[in-house]
């Protein structure tokens, strides 16, 4: 009755320096926001439990270091990743124009990982500078999901991590039965092999 | 403060200042496992540092009036084995029942119902609640000291000694602690009222031995009630008497028994069956109406036999176990020994049934259970009373001399068996042994006494006992089957309810979890140094405060693709060390540079234990030198290292610019000055110099001072050394060394090698060192040197390895190819540039 979880899930948020990062894990795991910009350094989890269509599912999610310099270290953190959140700053052209580089470096780091694009800072229409519609052809193109958020006035925060973690649940749960058909397979060839035995004796 | 203050204050003065005793409990009673004997401890709750551990004391006085009343009894570290609740104690307002679990141990006290409790109670769950995520053994260490008072019956060695180490050192997706469940657990029994409510379901139990007879009509006696029940539990005892049965426990007795059990059922309700077992003659039949039966998990069954051998099941109890809803029930049937002096035998089968039952998948001993439910044949007979007074007493109705007289009322009073099981008053006259066929007592010639064998009890909250009964017109056996009807309070769970808890319950455990994670500060993540120089240290020191609530172990950890934590021109101290709460901890950069480097940087990961990693950026300018730069550009500089501009600077280094020197000028200094001043110095390169007078002599010859330099002739030779050592690439180079070690015998291949081989710069180098040396060899009778001892040094130098002292074997090669050129005079082989 008492289980801790069915699933345990590592999730990763990559982006440019000052998108929201860090705001957008702290919006989702504590509810909170603060308006002071502390530039991550580093990498950083937390813990947060959902439930999913009544399956509990853990996530461990990793806020990682945006500036340029740490790339390389950064992507060292990619390991084990089951799923990823790209995060641009709809006020900051140049952010959303390397979103490209970042789901280069997934790519390069990652096997099979389910990702969502995310265009955060959305709560001032005057300073935004990426459309929606263009986001939207892009991560279109790319066959990713697109939000957009605003962690400073708690705008599509869950539903984003949510949708993130279902997506993970169904790659995982889809692998399984895919696994169970060719189990069964080997099976049924065995049985027909033995079959094949007798009818040679 | 808890507890009364003096009390606190007499046994805070059994520990010692750094053990504070948060909270006394003074006047728990200790609840023995033999029988109710009442002990009465002092509890104390008593914190070290981070960590908790409950003391069990006793005292000579109650309040405690010295410390030299009280003797620590047991100690029990407040771990992640550690576990308390409260149980109420039946028909008792005034106390309830403290329970400590620590692994396999159980302690029960029984405490008045007070502030003083409740505060105790809660201190103590908040000290388990506040404990750190891992556990660490040393944690509890300063419970070590006690283990030498011989009195302590707690196990600290066994118990200490194992302690889970759940350390972490990977950060990479692991950090999570292995505790959560067990926690979740606990913390919704905490809340179980919140999401629950009761409901009364009606329970009927049935005993009867048949004495191997064939099954007759049950319905008088299962459907004797007007309504219904939920749950039927049936027992037979001597099911079948015949040897097969009891060898081989077969029997087909065991179906029809049940087919007439299920024939016999109220017609009013469809029963299913949740469970049936038997060993040999014992049977238990377990039945439920057909819409709760969605509701019952975990069913499981085991039997116990305690009859031939201890073992065998022609006595013994089995049992059925489920969960109906969120309350566990346990059923037990028992058929304990016979004969009337055997009562003692009979409490023992008791004992064994319930220490030997074990239903695997859910490790709960029968008295684990919420509600249980004891029936059979238990075989207590009438004692002190002859079977005509039993009979006389039965004749007019008098049962209570007789139920005075019965050996399980008895004992029972002397806690000897079935002691924290409650029975119904019993209203019905004994219920063996009968003539067959009969409602006649026992006419036999051994005309048995009767008795009230077959019984049934219960343990357990919310039960309620509305009817119990014998049936006398059940006549085939030689008892009488008995029955009882409860209405107990089975515990339902609300599942909106439940969710809503068990998610709150879950946010604060992933609370509780964040904030359990080490956290620290750093005051910098920029250590940036000034101007760095050759072999002139610098330091930088940064603070890493751990701001958390558990310890930190932090470690400077290596990033794939480096073979270090750090790179080699930089010490880390400490490198890897742990920080307690609220404290700080300087970490030490030290850099030395001995590499030709424009600029230092370098991004260090420093990794929390099962916490996050932060990235830490070393940087630092470097200052040239001619120390570490290579032979073929000091001999393109045309005036000192440091007064190049970027260009000369790099005409010189891409050997743009033309050769101006035939050695580097740096060396000509340093060299003429020993040939000046040292040529009658003792022991010329084996003193130490310090290292301020190095850096002196860099900066003359780095900067070019016309000034002659003023430091000991000892320094110079040093920085020869060091010039010659760290110049960009060895004198000789690295591809040539084998050539030259396998020629060390012969001089002219020796000489061959530096004619033909080495670049002209590195052999006029290599010639001007060997003049010079011979030219100190001259002197050695003033000066004391020796042509080995100058080999050895020089050959280790001119040849060094790219990695310093790789091949130690190759120093005798090295020396004795050095050799030839110190014994023989090659001033023919020198080539002057010819633009000089």
């Amino acid at each position: 009755m008492a289980k801790d979880y069915d699933h345990l899930f590592k999730l990763l948020i990559i982006g440019d320096s000052g998108v929201g990062k860090s705001s957008l894990l702290l919006r989702f795991s504590d509810n909170t926001f603060t308006g002071s910009y502390i530039t991550t350094i580093g990498v950083d989890f937390k813990i947060k439990t959902v439930n999913i269509d009544g399956q509990r599912v853990k996530l461990q999610i990793w806020d990682t270091a945006g500036q340029e310099r740490f790339r390389t270290i950064t992507s060292t953190y990619y390991r084990g990743t089951h799923g990823v959140i790209v995060v641009y700053d709809v006020t900051n052209g140049e952010t959303f124009a390397n979103v490209k580089r970042w789901l280069h470096e997934i790519e390069q780091n990652c096997d099979v990982v389910n990702r969502v694009l995310v265009g955060n800072k959305n709560d001032c229409p005057d300073r935004k500078v990426v459309l929606t519609e263009d986001a939207k052809r892009f991560a279109d193109t790319m066959g990713i999901q697109l939000f957009e958020t605003s962690a400073k006035d708690n705008i599509n925060v869950e539903e984003m991590f949510l949708s993130v973690t279902r997506l993970v649940l169904r790659s995982k749960q889809e692998m399984k039965e895919r696994q169970n058909v060719t189990s069964n397979d080997t099976v049924n060839l065995r049985k027909s092999n033995k079959q094949g035995k007798k009818k040679c004796c | 403060m808890l507890g009364d203050q003096n009390e606190l204050n007499v046994v805070q003065s059994k520990f010692s200042s750094n053990e504070l005793v948060v909270a006394v409990h003074t006047n728990a009673l200790l609840l023995e496992q033999e029988g109710w004997v009442d002990n009465r401890r002092i509890l104390a709750l008593v914190k070290h540092e981070f960590s908790f551990a409950l003391f069990v004391i006793l005292s000579v006085n109650i309040p405690p009036v010295s410390f030299s009343d009280l003797t620590i009894e047991r100690i029990i570290p407040l771990d992640e084995c550690f576990l308390c609740d409260t149980e109420p104690i039946p028909q008792d307002y005034q106390n309830i029942i403290f329970n400590i679990y620590y692994k396999t141990l159980i302690l029960p006290f029984k405490v008045e119902i007070s502030t003083e409790s409740s505060n105790f109670a809660s201190e103590v769950i908040t000290a388990k609640e506040v404990k750190p995520v891992e556990y660490k053994d040393c944690i509890f260490a300063w419970l070590d000291k006690y283990k030498d008072l011989d009195k302590i019956v707690m196990d600290l060695n066994e118990k200490l000694g194992d302690f889970p180490l759940t350390r972490q050192k990977n950060g990479q997706g692991q950090g999570i602690s292995g505790n959560r469940e067990s926690f979740l657990k606990y913390q919704l029994t905490l809340k179980e009222p919140e999401f629950t409510h009761q409901q009364e379901f009606t329970i009927f139990i049935g005993t009867w031995n048949v004495n191997g007879q064939p099954p007759t009509a049950l319905r008088k006696w299962l459907s004797c009630d007007e309504e219904p029940p939920d749950i039927y539990a049936v027992g037979f005892q001597e099911l079948d008497l015949r040897k097969e049965a009891f060898l081989w426990n077969e029997t087909t007795r065991e179906e029809e028994w049940q087919k007439a059990v299920m024939e016999a059922v109220h017609p009013n309700a469809k029963y299913r069956c949740v469970a049936l077992v038997r060993l040999v003659g014992i049977q238990l039949v377990v039945l439920i109406n057909s819409k709760h039966y969605q509701h019952v998990k975990n069913v499981a069954i085991d039997t116990v036999g305690t009859g031939i051998l201890g073992k065998m099941g022609n006595k013994g109890g089995v049992s059925v176990r489920f969960e109906l809803h969120n309350t566990s029930l346990c059923f037990v049937n028992s058929h304990l020994a016979a004969h009337v002096e055997e009562y003692e035998r009979r409490n023992q089968d008791y004992h064994d049934i319930n220490l030997r039952t074990n239903f695997r998948r859910h490790p709960l001993a029968i008295r684990d259970h919420d509600q249980v439910y004891w029936l059979g044949d238990l075989n207590y007979r009438i004692t002190d009373l002859t079977t005509d007074q039993v009979k006389y007493y039965l004749s007019k109705s008098n049962l209570e001399p007789v139920l005075l007289a019965d050996q399980l009322n008895q004992q029972r009073i002397l806690c000897r068996v079935l002691q924290d099981y409650q029975e119904g008053d019993i209203t019905f006259i004994p219920t063996y042994k009968y003539d067959l066929n009969s409602d006649i007592f026992d006419t036999s010639e051994k005309a048995r006494a009767p008795a009230w064998t077959d019984r049934i009890l219960w343990r357990g909250k919310g039960i309620y006992q509305s009817a119990y009964r014998s049936h006398m017109e059940m006549r085939i056996s030689d008892h009488k089957p008995v029955s009882a009807l409860f209405k107990s309070q089975i515990s339902v769970i609300d599942q909106a309810k439940y969710r809503k808890v068990h998610e709150e319950v879950l946010k604060r455990m992933d609370k509780l979890e964040n904030e359990f994670l080490p956290q620290v500060t750093i005051d910098s993540t920029e250590v940036t140094f000034e101007l760095v120089k050759f072999r002139e240290a610098q330091y930088k020191d940064i603070i890493i405060a751990n701001t958390g609530q558990v310890l930190a172990e932090f470690e400077f950890i290596r990033k794939p693709n480096d073979t270090s934590y750090c790179k080699e021109w930089l010490r880390i101290t400490p490198y890897i060390g742990c920080i307690k709460p609220g404290e700080k901890c300087d970490i030490r950069f030290e850099v030395n540079l001995e590499q030709p480097l424009e600029e230092l940087y370098d991004i260090l990961v420093l990794h929390l234990s099962g916490g996050k990693d932060m990235f830490i950026t070393v940087s630092g300018k470097c200052q040239r030198s001619c120390f570490t730069t290579s032979i073929s550009t000091l001999c393109r500089a045309p005036i000192p290292l440091l007064n190049l501009n970027p260009d000369q600077l790099q005409h010189a280094e891409t050997q743009q610019s033309p050769v101006l020197y035939s050695v580097p000028r740096e060396l000509w200094l340093l060299v003429d000055h020993l040939y000046r001043y040292g040529l009658k110095t003792k022991e010329l390169f084996e003193l130490n110099a310090l290292n301020e007078d190095i850096v002196r002599i860099r900066d003359w010859l780095d900067w070019g001072s016309l000034d002659p330099i003023s430091v000991p002739i000892h320094a110079v030779a040093e920085a020869l050394l060091l010039f010659l050592s760290y110049t960009k690439d060895p004198i000789i180079p690295y591809h040539l060394h084998d050539a030259c070690i396998a020629a060390s015998s012969n001089y002219q291949s020796c000489k061959q090698i530096i004619v033909q081989k080495l670049p002209d710069l590195e052999r006029n180098v290599f010639l001007y060192l060997c003049m010079f040396l011979q030219e100190l060899l001259k002197h050695s009778n003033e000066n004391g040197s020796d042509v080995k001892t100058l080999a050895t040094l020089f050959g280790d130098i001119l040849l060094r390895d790219p990695v310093r002292n790789s091949r130690p074997q190759a120093n005798r090669g090295k020396a004795s190819f050095l050799y030839h050129f110190l014994v023989n005079d090659q001033s023919c082989l020198l080539i002057v540039p010819n633009n000089k």
